[in-house]
């Protein structure tokens, strides 16, 4: 065997880093009672947790919006977690397809196959979540006025 | 934008501020609170007729504590970025633009905020022209 048996496990890494690293976002307990979020691009939910720190598990899943629509879905490869650049598996699933097949190909891919399937619900909520962001943006409805703005133009319109 | 997730209804069981007693009476005496401590202090005493005294009992319920009356609790934002972070918790959390962001800034926020169906509860703070 190549690669050298890891000596620091996940637990342990948790443990150093739940509470200071790069991708927490912290904010302050006074305004919303202090949600911790996480920037991390391997976390499904954004929350500092373990289950869903990417950086942390040797098996984890991200899934971003694609450049062209559709969505991006990266997966660690557990064999090569001790080297970052080889390490994520990058997957495209484009705009064309359903949405339905889209979370299928989704679901397969984290849960199907014993990868990680207790990720497999929040990986397909983020996909909708990301699919639904890239549809067109509806128009704001025109404000009703009222009052004696709405008198106003009633009488402008009237002349 | 989406509506917030269900919650129990908020209430509020003291809606006043709580200002200190007599600074209604004096100019030098400020309205933050401080409690009476003095010997013969009626508003200590818990007379009839006294202000009340704030206490822990006031407090809000923990699952409606924060949140505003949508039902949302407010996350401070200062860029597109942080915005991001709520993509999964639009249902929960609102975003709330920092006060020292420029308009042009704000204008890029507020419309991704429109795509991932975020509410910005200051949206239209420095972005509306006066008509």
């Amino acid at each position: 065997m190549a690669a050298a048996l890891p000596n620091i496990s996940s637990d342990l890494v948790w443990e150093i880093v739940r509470n200071n690293n790069s991708y927490l976002h912290k904010t302050g307990a006074a305004s919303n009672g202090g949600i911790q979020l996480s920037r991390d691009p391997l976390n499904l939910t954004n929350k500092n947790s373990r289950k869903y720190a990417g950086f942390v598990n040797d098996k984890a899943v991200g899934i971003s919006a694609g450049e062209k629509g559709g969505v991006v879905v990266v997966s660690k490869k557990a064999a090569a977690v001790h080297q970052p650049a080889k390490s994520v598996a990058t997957t495209t699933i484009g705009g064309g397809k359903s949405t339905r097949k889209t979370y299928k190909a989704i679901a397969s891919q984290v849960a199907k196959s014993g990868y990680r399937a207790d990720l497999r619900e929040a990986a397909v909520e983020r996909a909708s979540a990301i699919r639904k962001s890239q549809l067109p943006v509806k128009a704001d409805p025109e404000p009703k006025l009222r009052g004696k703005k709405a008198l106003k133009a009633a009488s402008a319109g009237e002349s | 934008m989406v509506a917030a997730k269900k919650h129990v209804p908020i209430v509020k069981k003291h809606k006043t501020s709580f200002n200190r007693h007599q600074s209604d009476r004096f100019d030098r005496v400020g309205a933050s609170w401080r409690k009476p401590k003095g010997i013969d202090g009626r508003v200590r005493r818990r007379f009839r007729g006294t202000i009340r005294m704030p206490k822990i009992g006031y407090g809000s319920n923990k699952k409606t504590r924060f949140l505003t009356p949508s039902g949302h609790k407010a996350f401070l934002v200062n860029n597109v970025k942080d915005l991001e972070l709520l993509l999964m918790h639009n249902r929960t959390h609102a975003a709330e633009i920092a006060s020292s962001v420029s308009s042009r800034k704000r204008i890029d926020i507020i419309s991704r905020a429109k795509q991932i169906g975020v509410k910005v509860t200051n949206a239209k703070a420095k972005v509306t022209t006066e008509v």
